[in-house]
């Protein structure tokens, strides 16, 4: 057994405990319950030392799925898990509603690496208030219950799955029995490893997905073989190399925007800059054709005149680099390996040669520039401190810099989530605890029970009525850092708010930490350090990539404590926590290098199950791998970037900017439309159709044309070999299937595997329907000739350029070419 | 193999009918156009008025000086047993409160005094749209009943915006522009041009064969949960496809110029072809925290001017007697004005209902003159505010889902609103108990 799954022991209550008999998977240690910690530390969590600061880890090597061993499966699994975490914390922690009461909980989510010790005391707790009696009953059932002046009332009812399963706890912990270990002991052996019976992609395959995915190409021939001698570990080395190339940066900034939406706001690039700060930001206009000219001759100058197709080309890009730069720094800080906490912490942003003159520092800069007429050439740099029009000070600052906080400060940032008057900044504090802290605030109390009521009969409702300060005295004091940056709508003057800053709010911080006076000038810096070791930071950073890898944000927590499968649902949920948190530890240790995160999770069995070895029929099993393996919907630049790695060029009609396709087909605008469609709906069925159709047309005879050591669809076959002449024949043509199976689904087939067998069948039933017909032409359809001017059209005497349109067509409409 | 026979092999399988290509595949036998699924209604539209709209300067008017300034109470109006305020003097187009309640007065159902509980636009647009507060994973209404009505059909639960969850249980589909419907209609013509396919018949069917004979045989494989799920209903969203064949003729050969009407025309013409079982209708921007009044006066006449262009538009295509139509917004706004001549959120507000199988001329709930919820009695709707119950949106939904059949169905019962039987509201709709 693992030395980190032995059983151990607690003297307080001894009867309670179980045997731990967490269960190793392959290569993945799992245990029987369903989440947290399996062992409480008697020495204190290590830490590591980064570029940034102190962050605790779980000691290395050590399981962050399991549960804790240490503390009662029971309290764990049912008390914790279904009740006092979805229920009693709310109000019975510091800070919380009942915070005077005897019965305080903490939130052993708050710190992962501290989980377990939270959890012991938590069960300290449930035992002592479940210990102690009124009148012979357990005070625990009666303030579950409403009575003894219980001030959240009733909140399970007799009966209830909430009640009983408080009424069990009650009498295991005063009236423990032999059974209850045994029952425990029972349920523990049967578990099994959480990815038992699941199969894993098989080395070769999981390569096409991952340079597919992150490089947008298939794999070269070198990596192929590699893959061959050395298995699963080539895999790592060959990452190292992706992760260089400019293709998976392309891919990076995208990712980032799916997450950020930075792009999305409002109004043309530029004015991203308040043109109270940067009056240059309009500097193209000195570039205009037009520029001097009088009415009549500005009039000979159309749009299609060559001089103003690169003058709308200049402002294009201008506007391009403009929306690029949060999404740059990204992609620099991943670039250089620096510590992924500069996203928050970076004290310079990025510009290219054209932004910076919207800055106003081109000339400062131009010597730095490898090219300065590369709009999209990014450098670091710090920008002044606003001033105003008038040259005076917009904003303090020592330094005589911005008071650069990565993109916490970024003006792209600030304009895509702008504020009101009402709003103070709130809005912008939701996106920062959802990005880069990994929290949905709105959840943290969802329901009041009156709101209304609530605002008439407090002054101050956020300060004073606990219903809302439950949130606000998180997210306002966050909200005051942002005093300085305080602009309406986005527009106007970046700095402090005309009448000070609102005295109906809770003061400036964060996490209970006051704001400085004298870091007032520099807040979302101070604010920056402290995002950057909190232990939420990484945790969320990783599934920010799970979410770039897998298409899905990791599952939620089940909800519904009535539903029968919800252990289930709950240890699937803890596995996958368990998974990102091993994950976040590893991105410590590594400095915050965001490549270890794409490399651990790509060698994770979650990026990598692909299969079932035996057949599961227990819902229970069946819920727990419900959300198992990678299965995701190609977006649509995803499969423009296949399309192109396979037939050598663009289709276009996904992502074009004059293509109505790119919503239809599931994608975003950044802006409106924010959320990618996961699943085909029938309008996307038929753009299935409408692109296989298309670029089979497209391709086939154009390849055919070819010569043969220049093709890429049938390099090993010609037209003339048509089914059912001879055997060679058939097998020529079942070899040249098995390269399309290969190229476009990525399958690996032998010669008479049956989806060869199908796909040649198709082949052959096409030809031989077409002997069948009058009146079938001897070459190829007008539509989808070699070249539009060719004359004549592809001969086809056989049928053969059409049937194996029929086939890549058939090939492009499978699951295994528009998932992944 | 026919469809019917995949269907027993689904069964065969193991293969929960709780999947597209499971439901596709029943009631052929019966169904227009050969084997593609065909809906025949009763049709959802949801309308949404995003950022939250001023219900007292529509369906539940106060006229005091605090709350609205464009009117005194003197001048509240009645149509039936409904209550408005003013606007046909305050607007410059769309159609007046007063146009509104005189068309649509006698088949109106309005619901006053709603709680949303909380005032913030995320979870309240969640809440509205799903019964559900405290969840991120209930599908909203619109796409429940059709995920249990047609999930089958191409185009099920179409949105145009606002909070559009699907649970899982339903293809969410955007079709943003008009002419691509024509577009999508024929994928298997050069340039969506029917007389112009891209292969031979005889190709077209044998690719469809191959493509059913692999899905069969994949039935029989052991599959993940989600490599199942997500086979099936890809091949059930490229074969459900063609039915959009049928919506070509319903195209409005022109677009109009309001953004209501616009995605109206889409869905009446998803509804008429059978394609598509429920529509979220949106328009932005009522958030009017500055200038209350003028930012109200033009949005709320837009959104009754959609709602008038969908339902006649209806009449025309002869499907009014079944369509369905809600009209709500995910928040009220205060009752007094702030320093911006705005208001601010308001956890309470109200929804309209509109349609078949609905009891119009009445209104249910209130709240007082401060704006406050007034209880309701579920038992006899009639006002109860000492004893009688707050609605909030898991009642409405509740009753929606009674209204719309679908209670019962195992997709509902899986989104559990949990609603004491006590606090049901009876007849909400049809009055009928």
């Amino acid at each position: 057994m693992s030395p980190l799954l032995h059983t151990r022991r607690r003297s307080y209550t001894d009867w309670l405990l179980v045997t731990c008999l967490a269960l190793s998977g392959v290569g993945l240690t799992v245990s029987w319950a369903w989440g947290y910690q399996q062992e409480s530390r008697a020495h204190s969590p290590p830490s590591v030392s980064t570029s940034q600061t102190q962050h605790t880890v779980v000691p290395k090597g050590e399981n962050h799925l399991g549960p804790a061993c240490v503390v009662d499966r029971f309290f764990v699994d049912e008390v914790w898990s279904k009740l006092g975490e979805r229920v009693c914390l709310k109000c019975h922690q510091d800070g919380g509603d009942a915070s005077a009461s005897d019965f305080i909980l903490r939130d052993p989510s708050r710190d992962r690496t501290k989980r377990a010790e939270v959890l012991r005391q938590n069960h300290i707790a449930f035992q002592r208030m479940a210990a102690a009696k009124h009148k012979g009953q357990s005070r625990l059932l009666l303030k579950a219950t409403g009575h003894l002046e219980h001030e959240g009332g009733e909140i399970f009812k007799p009966g209830s799955t909430g009640y009983q399963i408080l009424k069990d706890f009650a009498r295991r912990t005063n009236h423990p029995q032999q059974k209850d270990q045994e029952r425990d002991a029972q349920i523990a052996a049967n578990i099994p490893a959480f990815f038992d019976s699941i199969e894993m992609m098989p080395p070769r395959r999981l390569l096409r997905r991952v340079t597919l995915s992150l490089a947008g190409r298939l794999p070269t021939d070198t990596e192929l073989a590699l893959v061959h001698r050395e298995g699963l570990t080539a895999i790592r080395r060959i990452l190292d190399d992706v992760m260089q190339e400019d293709a998976f940066y392309e891919r990076l900034q995208e990712a980032f925007n799916d997450i950020l939406l930075t792009r999305g706001y409002d109004g043309s690039g530029e004015l991203a800059l308040s043109y109270e700060h940067f009056t240059n930001r309009l500097w193209y206009q000195e570039r205009d054709p037009r520029k001097g000219l009088s009415p009549e001759e500005a009039k000979k100058l159309p749009y299609s005149h060559p001089k103003m197709i690169t003058y709308t080309k200049l402002i294009g890009d201008y506007r391009e680099g403009m929306r690029r730069e949060p999404l740059e720094l990204v992609e620099h800080i991943v670039r250089n390996d620096l510590p992924f906490t500069q996203i928050v912490t970076a004290d310079y942003t990025m510009v290219s040669p054209y932004t910076a003159r919207g800055y106003g520092i081109y000339e400062r800069l131009k010597d730095k520039f490898a090219d300065p007429d590369d709009p999209f050439e990014f450098i670091t740099t710090k920008i002044d401190s606003l001033k105003l029009r008038n040259g005076k000070p917009a904003q303090e600052s020592p330094t005589g810099f911005y008071p650069h906080a990565g993109l916490l400060s970024s003006f792209q940032y600030l304009k895509r989530y702008p504020t009101t008057e009402t709003n103070r900044n709130r809005l912008r504090i939701r996106m920062y605890f959802e990005h880069f802290l990994g929290i949905d605030l709105l959840s943290l109390a969802p329901r009041v029970n009156d709101a209304a009521a609530i605002t008439a009969e407090y002054e101050i409702p956020t300060m004073q009525a606990s219903d809302c300060v439950v949130c606000h005295k998180v997210m306002d004091p966050i909200a005051g850092l942002y005093q300085e940056f305080y602009v309406v709508d986005g527009k106007g003057i970046y700095g402090p708010r005309k009448e000070g800053w609102y005295e109906d709010m809770f003061s400036p911080g964060f996490n209970g930490e006051s704001l400085p006076q004298t870091e007032q000038w520099r807040s979302l810096q101070w604010l920056g350090e402290r995002t950057a070791r909190d232990p939420r930071f990484p945790v969320a950073m990783v599934k920010h990539v799970w979410y770039i890898l897998m298409g899905r944000k990791p599952m939620l927590a089940p909800e519904d404590i009535d539903d029968p499968l919800f252990t289930a649902r709950r240890r699937a949920y803890r596995a996958q926590q368990g998974e990102i948190e091993r994950v976040a530890d590893e991105f410590i240790h590594s400095d915050f290098n965001l490549k270890v995160v794409f490399q651990e999770l790509i060698q994770s069995k979650f990026y990598r199950a692909d299969g079932l070895a035996a057949t599961v029929r227990d819902p229970k099993r069946l819920a727990e791998i419900d959300d198992i393996g990678l299965v995701r919907l190609l977006t649509p630049e995803q499969l423009e970037r296949k399309l192109t790695a396979i037939f050598g060029r663009k289709w276009g009609r996904l992502t074009d900017p004059e293509s109505k396709f790119k919503i239809l087909y599931g994608g975003i605008d950044s802006k409106e439309v924010t959320q990618r469609l996961p699943d085909p709906s029938g309008a996307m069925g038929a753009i299935q159709r409408i692109l296989a159709n298309d670029i089979a047309c497209k391709n086939v005879a154009a390849d055919f044309a070819l010569r043969p050591s220049e093709r890429r669809l049938f390099p090993k076959i010609e037209i003339d070999i048509i089914p059912g002449v001879n055997p060679a024949a058939d097998e020529q043509i079942r070899r040249a299937i098995m390269h399309l199976h290969e190229l476009i689904l990525g399958r690996f087939d032998s010669v008479n595997n049956s989806e060869v067998t199908r796909t040649f069948d198709l082949f052959s039933g096409i030809i031989s329907d077409s002997k069948s017909r009058a009146g079938i032409s001897k070459v190829e359809s007008y539509s989808c000739q070699t070249l539009a001017e060719k004359t004549p059209r592809d001969a086809d005497p056989d049928y053969s350029i059409r049937a194996w349109r029929g086939v890549v067509t058939y090939l492009l409409r499978q699951h295994e070419f528009l998932y992944e | 193999m026919q469809r019917r026979d995949i269907l027993k092999l689904c069964g065969a399988a193991g293969l929960s009918l709780s999947t597209p290509i499971g439901r596709s595949l029943l009631g052929n036998d019966d169904l227009p156009q050969g084997e593609l699924p065909f809906y025949g209604g009763p049709y959802y539209v949801v309308f949404n008025a995003s950022g939250g709209w001023d219900t007292t300067y529509l369906m539940d008017p106060k006229g005091t000086t605090e709350s609205n300034r464009l009117y005194e109470q003197g001048e509240i109006l009645s149509e039936g047993n409904h209550r408005l305020a003013p606007n046909a003097s305050h607007i410059d187009s769309g159609m007046s409160n007063e146009d509104f309640f005189k068309n649509y007065g006698d088949s109106l159902l309005v619901l006053n005094g709603l709680d949303y509980s909380v005032n913030n636009h995320s979870p309240c647009s969640r809440y509205m749209a799903t019964g559900k507060l405290d969840s991120l994973s209930y599908p909203t209404f619109a796409a429940l009943v059709a995920a249990c009505n047609g999930g089958e059909v191409p185009l099920a639960f179409l949105t145009f915006g606002n909070y559009s969850s699907t649970g899982n249980l339903v293809a969410l589909a955007r079709v943003p522009y008009l002419n691509s419907l024509n577009r999508l209609a024929n994928a298997d013509g050069v340039q969506g041009s029917a007389r112009n396919p891209y292969h031979d018949d005889f190709v077209s069917e044998r690719i469809e064969r191959a493509l059913q004979s692999q899905m069969q045989s994949r039935l029989l494989k052991r599959r993940l949960p989600r490599v199942e799920r997500s086979q099936n209903m890809l091949y059930a969203a490229q074969l459900n496809s063609k039915a959009l064949q049928r919506v070509t003729p319903f195209v409005p050969k022109s677009s109009p110029k309001e953004r209501l009407s616009r995605q109206a025309d889409i869905a009446l013409a998803s509804f008429k072809a059978g394609v598509c079982v429920s529509a979220n209708l949106t328009i932005g921007q009522f958030d009017s925290h500055s200038n209350n009044d003028r930012d109200q006066m033009k949005l709320i006449p837009e959104l009754l001017a959609g709602v008038d262009y969908l339902l006649k538009k209806s009449e025309e295509l002869q499907i009014r007697d079944k369509l369905v139509v809600i009209i709500q917004s995910e928040m009220g706004r205060t009752p007094t004005y702030n320093d911006n001549q705005g208001k601010d959120h308001w956890s309470i507000g109200s929804a309209m209902f509109i349609g078949a199988g609905i009891k119009g001329n009445r209104v249910v709930g209130a709240t007082d003159e401060k704006q406050f919820v007034v209880a309701v009695d579920p038992q006899t709707l009639s006002i109860d505010e000492h004893n009688g119950t707050q609605i909030r949106p898991e009642h409405v939904h509740e009753s929606l889902r009674e209204f719309a059949g679908i209670s019962q169905h195992a997709y509902s019962k899986s989104f559990p609103l949990k609603v004491p039987t006590e606090q049901k509201l009876q007849g909400l709709f049809s009055n009928d108990r």
